[in-house]
């Protein structure tokens, strides 16, 4: 897949910053949640410093499609320009699940 | 025997209305009080995910207070002011004739006097003027400000007090005062639940945070639809209501009209996370029964329940988990609303207002809708909840109230008599 390197790096090194672990060890096969242990709150931390390293803003419909460190880097890639290979962020699923996850 | 306790009064300023009875018919015609937010200009919306709000309209606090006591504390204060003006009025008390120590104020607040405290923070470091800080700065953003000015303007000498935690402020209120009354610590607790924060700052901090509703931001009325289908966070709301509890003995000698009884309360900590519930609903199946035997009650019993139902994805799914597994097969026969499908989650002042859309619903028979439950999500589908005024006769209420640092409270309310 015609990716950017520098993408990558920068996300996973974001990652490892945030989980305190070598970003070498970060696989973008790995689901956020099930396997780096992230709650909705922590991706949603992970994002806000994606959103600053990239300078996008990432909009609230577009979090669910979000699961796997690939996701998170096609969706830069993608949102920045880099590639117009398949790099399916996420679609937008059917009619609209529920997204948030805050109780207040 | 502990003293029982009685609701003779009710105040409330909303998004759907400033005093009750405007609120009330509001309610029940499923009006919805969330439009766009206008009251940050000049400052831009563009930047915001969510651009909507349940916003208090038209409220100017020298029309409704005839002292000069609302002009020194912030909106949320303000509207503490009006409410309980409000609800002492309606419950007939002459402070002239009570012992002032047996009156107590117990006020329910989470964000507190925000208005005022982002101004004089952001001219401070614009400005750079230290000496430029506003003298009433720190009594206002104080969180007893409420509590204090309510106290002061009526002369309420017994016990004052703040509860903050978060959304579940005021549901906490109402059982502390509970509990104040019942252990004969006043005749008399003036309740309120108030918060007035939908500002800039503040805002855009629940936008971060990505809870707030961000799909429906040109159709405001449609984005708090607690319990639906495509539901995605819920509406930023600002208010204050207010309840009178009175030991029933208290009330009976004066010949005061009774609205409804309190009759439990519990608390509880999820001790989990910060803004997550716990998913599996337990803790909140657990805080409504705790309530329910503090009330001397079981959960067959209840037969309606204002829910806290926020809106947001998560949330209304344990909500309605929990029900299931407290109230079992019997949880699709119990009337269900949810009062932010109106006005938009008003943070410290949500259960204050829950508990007067209850005893409304004890005792006028009527239940509001639920605002936009067009598609119901089958992950929390209850078959009490409808988007149409129900009438049942209704004899016990459960107030359920969530909020951020893992913590829980439910309010059981019934007829007297019951």
């Amino acid at each position: 897949m015609a990716t950017d390197p520098t993408i990558s790096l920068k996300i996973r090194t974001s990652l490892g910053d945030y989980l305190k672990r070598d970003p070498a060890t970060i696989l973008p096969s790995q689901h956020l949640r099930d396997d780096l242990g992230l709650d909705s709150m922590a991706v949603i931390e992970l994002l806000y410093r994606i959103e600053e390293a990239f300078d996008i803003q990432i909009p609230d419909q577009d979090l669910m499609g979000l699961t796997t460190v690939g996701h998170v880097v096609s969706y830069v890639e993608k949102r920045l320009g880099k590639t117009g290979a398949a790099a399916p962020a996420k679609k937008p699923t059917k009619p609209a699940k529920p997204t948030s996850k805050k109780k207040p | 025997m502990r003293a029982r306790v009685v609701v003779t009064g009710l105040g409330i300023v909303s998004p759907i209305g400033i005093g009750v009875s405007e609120f009330w018919k509001a309610a029940l015609a499923g009006q919805s009080g969330i439009s766009a937010i206008t009251s940050f200009e000049p400052f831009p919306m563009d930047g915001y995910r969510s651009k909507i709000a349940g916003q208090v309209r038209g409220f100017a606090v020298e029309r409704f207070l005839d002292s000069a006591h609302g002009e020194r504390v912030d909106r949320y204060a303000q509207f503490a002011l009006v409410a309980a003006k409000e609800a002492l009025a309606d419950s007939g008390i002459q402070m002239a004739k009570e012992d002032p120590h047996r009156i107590g104020v117990i006020v329910g607040a989470g964000m507190g006097g925000m208005v005022m405290g982002e101004r004089e923070v952001t001219q401070l470091y614009q400005q750079q003027k230290p000496h430029r800080v506003h003298p009433n700065f720190i009594p206002v953003i104080t969180l007893n400000s409420a509590s204090g000015i309510v106290a002061m303007a009526t002369g309420a000498k017994g016990p004052n007090l703040t509860i903050s935690t978060a959304c579940s402020s005021s549901a906490h209120a109402l059982g502390q005062a509970l509990q104040c009354i019942r252990e004969g610590r006043a005749d008399v607790v003036i309740v309120v639940g108030a918060d007035a924060s939908i500002t800039p700052l503040v805002f855009a901090g629940f936008c971060s945070l990505r809870a707030l509703s961000s799909k429906f931001n040109d159709q405001p009325e449609r984005a708090s639809r607690p319990f639906e289908q495509s539901r995605d966070g819920f509406v930023m709301g600002e208010g204050a209501g207010t309840l009178i509890l009175e030991s029933a003995a208290h009330a009976k000698k004066r010949k005061a009209r009774i609205y409804a009884e309190v009759a439990g309360y519990a608390a509880t900590s999820e001790a989990y996370h910060m803004v997550i519930p716990r998913e599996d609903g337990l803790e909140v199946a657990h805080t409504m029964k705790l309530a329910l035997a503090d009330a001397g009650m079981t959960p067959a019993q209840v037969d309606y329940i204002n829910a806290h139902a926020t809106s947001t994805a998560i949330g209304d799914a344990v909500e309605a988990k929990a029900i299931r597994q407290l109230f079992k097969s019997r949880a699709d026969k119990i009337a269900i609303n949810a009062t932010k499908s109106l006005i938009g989650h008003t943070l410290g002042a949500a259960g204050a207002i829950g508990g007067i859309a209850s005893v409304l619903a004890l005792h006028t028979g009527q239940i509001h809708p639920t605002a936009n439950y067009d598609d119901p999500d089958p992950a929390c589908a209850l078959a009490g909840l409808s988007r149409s005024p129900q009438e049942r006769r209704i004899k016990v209420a459960l107030l359920n109230a969530f909020g951020f640092g893992s913590n829980n409270a439910a309010v059981v309310l019934k007829q007297v008599g019951t």
